[in-house]
């Protein structure tokens, strides 16, 4: 800016001035500037929430595996307890489908097991498990957005 | 330099001084601590150089020009700016703008205050833009060179009034849904004339109009889509090149106007910096004028050289904090008062009143008398008078004064005290009374096309300037008058419109003693 | 030296600025949902009752809530504060965090209906005022004697409409007229839609149509009720209503007394508060816009069976005749409303003049043509009505009037008429305690019928008989009055 603000030859009464003014107009100007991009971020998504209900515990017995299909999640159920999988390919987001020894992506070929790590394929990841919750009208409550420890199994009454 | 360099020497003897290079290169002249590099600074720049190297001390008086021109410039930015941010959000469909809309109110952030400052930003433009032309009016400044100027500013204040009006029908509620209508029916508003005339038949030029402008008969979806083509880019288009015609000319029409004879005043240190000069070829007890290749009598190539200072950090220090001032103005606004957003667009639902945006309700109300001469032939009439005057004012007196001289403050409170009495005069017969209708209720319609209070108005308008030339034999009285008292009428009919006019455009002396619905 | 005018300005707008900015950011950052959900999360962790239930309270993020419901074009956000909409701990929780009271939502999962559906109100609000989108009424407006009223026309519109929204939420006591969106009155009857239904009954059976048109079906004297439910508040006439100014509170308050909201108004209804609640319900029922078909429930039921003579009389005829039994003066139609069920008429006329009556209609008078063309009935359905109206004929045929037995004399039956007519139906036949003679029904009727109709008088009416059994005019006397009587149209009034 001005060349008087970088003079650094004690700062005077003027000096005081002109930092102050323009130390003022920068600091606001910083502030909308991150202000703007902030509004860029939005608050909402027009798109269904991450988190969704399953439905309650009970409609999950041992062994049984489902897959909800406009969540693109496998829901699976063993002795260990009920735990959810992404139908989502870590490569490029096509859908996988369930085979007998795993998932299978149909687009570019890669290959998971059972547990959703790589077997085969182009896939830099194995797909991930998700959060279970229960809801406190005892539904469970699958968020997509939080990804838990391959083999964490949840237990529900 | 070692000649015996190797070339990754070279190499990273480049990369180290990466940093400084790069500010040379865009630096060219170096630091502006010196006269020759501050002008350089301000010549050299791509933003800059439309200013000139040097600025008379005149164009610094902030009771010279008061800003305007500089707050209207800084409003236009802010509000584009604002409406940049704005339409990450806003989507231009009837089905989902006023949902958008809403939405930004409601869950974005700071989307609220964006878009009141996007909102009074643009209608700010509206009252400074008209105070510039003001201020431009009365300190003779349309004068020596500077007319084509002046005609310029004019096609800049109807395109604010374009972009503003259309900005109004994008959030595609009841407000917006009525004001599109009524400018519709403005649009259509020749088919009065062509009607009374008989010559509909052959081409019928209103509703031709109208429909070009909705893009079908009925304000609908197209209407939108057209309403938002125009204010997003064909009038910011034009705007854009008509703001850069019009500071290129200030700057060949030799900088703003200042008065034949300068008095510098002791209080004028307080507009400037004086720099220390440091380094540079040039002796600190001396300045040098820049050979300009500029028309007119420039501060470089005049004799006034001594009373104009350098732009860098003059200037530019005066601009930015304008800027700041302007934008901490609105920002204040628009904390405190929102921008109205009222239920959704209903056809079915007329608003009562439908009322235009403010700055149209002064047509509004020359639009109660006749749909044709309020819509389309006073403001044509008002805006060719407005375009003509530097050319039926050619006296180069008092050129950078304001009011010219003590004469011309006599005249102008002349006007404005007539004015005022014979505007307010007219209006309260015509609230009491009525016209021609309200008396004979066959009366032709041509009749009240020529004769209603709208053109007798103007007709007393330019009647008491003209008489106001013969009595002081100057035509920059008479502009003055003529000038006064179209901001007389301005403000008036807009007042009237606003605050004195209520459902079924009766009058009503506040809002509160409106019907209850 | 310094340019210190200019850096004074900057630095004191630049302070403004910075604060104004703080100020504002304050308000992005510090909404209203975001202390409803700190409480919420206190009231969570307070309630916990073991190690595991904390942990989780504690780790309650608070965020906005939004119900994004793309097939019904809604997004709701009213769980943002009503946070506690399905936590059984919150039953007995202050409102927003109460949990949704009965088991409502067990059907109607959140994730698929959202809130407005039901409830209405703004939905993308997150603020209390804006989202309930409630119109108060000035303070000193609430109540409807005639001080008020005045008080309430002087008071400024300016406070009412802070909150541009056409749909307020919904009080309680209209709920049921949601369910009905999606379920059909058999099933409401038992599942909770009682208001609804018995709303819906009171309109077939108090006449509603008589005056109303429903799927281009009833009367015209009324306004068209289609989607009248979901209509802005701009289309009411709100300035004499107390309370909250909403439609709800108008169509209950114009169910009680339709002329204190409409003075001009003609409708004529007689019901009770509740009975004006279950109409208000009903009708705000009837709403226009269509939720999706994979969201409704309206079973397909047999058709039940086609209305009787009795349920079609009810449902458009006895709003005006009421009974049909006496004929009496009416003050609001400012004319009589015949007796149509009066034996004494009915002896008087053929079923086949009933009917020309009922699909013509009265030219007029408020009496609506019901054909197909116009109110919507089908021909079988005016037969029906006809024959129930006409069951009460009685069965003694009445004693013949020969009118060829005797020549008439206009000029004397004149001056009959101005002794023992005028007094009721007006020295022109105008009509004023008696009908309009002048009507065509009246004029296009045969002399025959005119004459036995003043011969034998009205039962139950003002019309007394006027023959020798009664006043004691003689036959002659009595034809030449009708044929004056038939004058009567081309006579000046």
């Amino acid at each position: 800016m001005s060349s008087e603000a970088q003079d650094k030859s004690g700062v005077s009464r003027r000096d005081f001035l002109n930092i102050a003014a323009f130390g003022a107009a920068i600091v606001s100007a910083l502030g909308m500037l991150a202000g703007m991009f902030r509004m860029f971020k939005a608050n909402v998504h027009y798109e269904e929430s991450l988190k969704f209900k399953i439905g309650k515990p009970e409609t999950f017995p041992s062994g049984m595996s489902r897959k909800i299909d406009d969540k693109n999640l496998f829901v699976l159920s063993d002795e260990g307890g009920i735990y959810a999988i992404t139908a989502i390919c870590q490569h490029l987001g096509c859908t996988v489908f369930a085979t007998e020894w795993g998932y299978q992506c149909p687009c570019h070929g890669s290959r998971y097991d059972k547990d959703g790590n790589v077997i085969g394929g182009p896939a830099p990841r194995a797909l991930p498990w998700y959060e279970i919750t229960q809801g406190a009208d005892g539904n469970l409550i699958v968020d997509a957005s939080k990804e838990v420890a391959k083999g964490t199994k949840y237990k529900f009454s | 330099m070692n000649v015996n360099q190797s070339g990754l020497d070279k190499f990273k003897e480049n990369i180290l001084s990466l940093g400084r290079s790069f500010t040379e290169s865009y630096l060219r002249s170096g630091k502006p601590t010196s006269d020759k590099s501050r002008t350089a600074a301000i010549v050299n720049n791509f933003f800059l150089h439309v200013q000139g190297a040097k600025t008379h001390i005149n164009t610094l008086r902030p009771t010279y020009t008061l800003g305007l021109g500089l707050i209207s410039l800084f409003l236009l930015i802010i509000t584009i700016v604002s409406g940049v941010l704005l339409m990450i959000y806003y989507n231009p469909s009837i089905e989902n703008a006023y949902n958008s809309v809403k939405d930004i109110n409601y869950v974005v952030f700071a989307g609220k205050l964006m878009r009141n400052i996007h909102k009074w930003g643009g209608e700010g433009m509206i009252i400074t833009v008209l105070l510039h032309m003001a201020r431009v009016f009365y300190t003779s400044s349309y004068k020596k060179g500077r007319e084509f100027n002046w005609i310029v500013g004019i096609m800049l204040l109807i395109l604010t009034f374009g972009i503003n009006l259309s900005g109004y029908m994008l959030p595609w509620d009841q407000l917006s849904y009525w004001a599109l209508l009524i400018v519709a029916n403005i649009i259509q508003s020749p088919k009065e004339l062509t009607d009374s005339l008989g010559i509909t038949g052959l081409f019928d030029i209103g509703a031709f109009s109208k429909e070009i402008f909705l893009g079908g008969l009925n304000a609908g979806k197209e209407a939108l889509t057209r309403v938002y083509l125009l204010h997003i880019m064909l009038l910011p288009l034009f705007l854009f090149i008509f703001l850069g015609v019009h500071f290129w000319r200030i700057r060949k029409d030799g900088g703003l106007t200042k008065p034949d004879i300068y008095e510098p005043k002791p209080w004028d240190s307080n507009l400037m910096s004086v720099p220390d000069k440091k380094g540079g070829i040039f002796p600190t007890n001396k300045t040098y004028g820049l050979m300009e290749l500029a028309h007119g009598r420039t501060p470089a190539v005049d004799k006034d050289v001594e009373n104009s200072v350098l732009s860098w950090p003059n200037l530019l220090v005066a601009e930015l904090a304008v800027f700041v001032a302007t934008l901490a103005g609105v920002v204040v606004y628009a904390f405190f008062i929102d921008a109205p957003l009222k239920e959704l667009a209903n056809p079915l639902i007329p608003e009562n009143p439908a009322k235009a945006p403010w700055y149209f309700l002064g047509l509004q109300e020359l639009l109660s008398y006749s749909a044709f001469m309020g819509g389309v032939g006073l403001p044509g009439i008002a805006l060719l008078g407005l375009a003509l005057i530097p050319y039926l004012d050619r006296e180069q007196d008092y050129v950078g004064t304001w009011f010219s001289n003590r004469q011309g403050k006599l005249v102008a409170l002349q006007a404005l005290v007539v004015g005022t009495i014979v505007n307010i005069g007219l209006l309260v017969f015509t609230v009491n009374f009525g016209w021609f209708r309200s008396w004979w209720p066959k009366v032709p319609q041509l009749l009240i096309t020529l004769i209603n209070p709208g053109n007798i108005w103007v007709g007393f308008m330019i009647v008491w300037s003209l008489w106001v030339i013969k009595k002081t034999g100057s035509t920059r009285m008479g502009a003055i008058a003529l000038f006064t008292m179209f901001v007389v009428s301005y403000v008036i009919f807009t007042m009237m419109g606003t605050l004195f006019r209520g459902p079924n455009w009766d009058f009503f002396w506040s809002t509160s003693q409106w019907p209850v619905h | 030296m310094q340019s210190r005018f200019y850096l004074s300005l900057m630095l004191i707008s630049g302070l403004v600025l910075l604060m104004f900015m703080a100020f504002a950011g304050y308000r992005e950052l510090a909404p209203e949902w975001k202390k409803y959900q700190k409480e919420y999360k206190e009231l969570l962790v307070k309630g916990a009752k073991d190690e595991n239930a904390k942990k989780m309270a504690k780790n309650f993020s608070v965020e906005l809530q939004q119900l994004y419901l793309g097939d019904l074009k809604r997004v709701d956000r009213c769980t943002s504060c009503h946070i506690g909409y399905d936590n059984p701990a919150m039953a007995n929780a202050k409102l927003p965090f109460k949990q949704h009271s009965g088991d409502y939502l067990k059907n109607h999962s959140v994730e698929k209906y959202g809130c407005t559906i039901c409830h209405y109100g703004q939905g993308r609000a997150p603020e209390k005022d804006e989202a309930h989108a409630a119109i108060k009424a000035t303070a000193h407006a609430a109540g409807a004697g005639a001080q008020e009223k005045q008080a309430r026309k002087a008071a400024p519109t300016g406070e009412e409409h802070k909150v541009h929204w056409d749909f307020p939420i919904i009080p309680v006591q209209y709920i049921q007229s949601s369910c009905s969106q999606c379920h059909d009155s058999e099933f409401l009857k038992n599942k909770g839609g009682g208001k609804v239904v018995k709303g819906e009954e009171f309109f077939r059976e108090k006449g509603c149509k008589g005056c109303h048109k429903l799927n281009s079906i009833g009367g015209d004297l009324g306004k068209a009720l289609d989607g009248v439910g979901s209509q802005p508040i701009a289309y009411f006439p709100m300035k004499d209503v107390a309370g909250e100014r909403n439609t709800y509170s108008w169509h209950k308050q114009h169910f009680v007394d339709p002329r204190n909201l409409v003075p001009e108004s003609e409708m004529k209804v007689n019901v009770t508060e509740e009975e004006a609640d279950f109409l208000a319900t009903y009708v705000l029922s009837l709403r226009a816009e269509e939720v999706p078909k994979k969201y409704r429930r309206i079973r397909d039921i047999a058709p039940a069976a086609a209305p009787d003579g009795e349920a079609l009389y009810k449902m458009y005829c006895i709003g005006c005749h009421t009974t049909g039994k006496e004929s009496m003066y009416d003050e609001i139609f400012r004319r009589t409303i015949p007796s149509i069920k009066n034996p004494a008429f009915l002896k008087a006329v053929d079923d086949k003049y009933i009917k020309t009556v009922v699909t013509e209609g009265r030219a007029g008078t408020q009496m609506t043509s019901w054909k197909t063309t116009a109110a919507g009935l089908t021909e079988q359905e005016v037969d029906k009505i006809v024959s129930y109206v006409a069951n009460d004929r009685p069965k003694d045929k009445p004693e013949l009037f020969d009118v060829t037995k005797y020549k008439a004399d206009t000029k004397r039956g004149e001056d009959i008429y101005k002794v023992r007519c005028a007094l009721c139906h007006g020295k022109k036949g105008e009509g004023a305690l008696g009908i309009n003679l002048r009507n065509p029904v009246v004029q296009n009727a045969d002399l025959q019928f005119l004459a036995m109709t003043a011969r034998d008088g009205r039962a139950n009416t003002p019309m007394p008989p006027f023959g020798k059994k009664g006043v004691g005019l003689s036959d002659q006397d009595l034809l030449d009055v009708v044929s004056y009587v038939k004058t009567l149209s081309k006579a000046k009034k």
